[in-house]
């Protein structure tokens, strides 16, 4: 488990990769984020709590 | 502009797919729906609730360097504004470009009255505000 003080504004995003569900491909997948790429873009993300609730 | 747009939860990729298949709201959903099933990710953004094992409303801007330059965090009950969060996004796109200029609370587009602090603004702001 890594150390885990959560990041605050101004600070860097560590690179991080994600199981998704990709609706558009109706498939599984990884997204990956990582400030090293050259084409890496604008990001946000978007956290809630559970699936089958609001959001 | 184009953003990656990637919604989290601690679900799994699986309860993801049931989820935008069976749900009406969900039908036009393009982008990609991350599982963060350990919290991991979740942890490093401070949204993970260890009582519950969910994550909270959390909505986060980064720039592609890897800064992190917005946060914003509800709790359960609280649902997030989308025009306010893609103001934010906006204006930090613009402010990328233009970085001697700086976007007060009611920019929304570009075109908007921006301010460029200086010392000839000092104790002027409001006349600043005013100028359009």
């Amino acid at each position: 488990m890594i150390d885990s003080i959560p990041l605050k504004v101004g600070q860097k995003v560590p690179p991080f990769e994600l199981d998704i569900y990709d609706p558009v491909k109706e498939d599984f997948g990884t997204f990956s984020f990582d400030p090293a790429k050259p084409d890496q873009k604008w990001t946000i993300l978007f956290f809630y709590p559970a699936d089958f609730t609001f959001v | 502009m184009r953003a990656e747009i990637v919604t989290i939860s601690t679900d799994s990729k699986f309860v993801h797919l049931a989820w935008q298949r069976s749900e009406k709201e969900l039908e036009k959903v393009r982008y990609p729906m991350g599982s963060d099933n350990t919290g991991k990710l979740s942890r490093i953004f401070g949204v993970y609730d260890e009582q519950t094992g969910m994550d909270l409303r959390g909505a986060f801007v980064i720039n592609p360097d890897g800064t992190l330059l917005n946060a914003e965090i509800n709790y359960y009950n609280l649902g997030r504004n989308i025009e306010e969060l893609m103001r934010k996004f906006k204006a930090n796109i613009y402010m990328s470009r233009k970085t001697n200029e700086v976007c007060p609370s009611k920019w929304k587009e570009e075109g908007d009255v921006t301010l460029s602090p200086s010392a000839s603004m000092v104790g002027r702001v409001h006349e600043a505000l005013d100028k359009k």
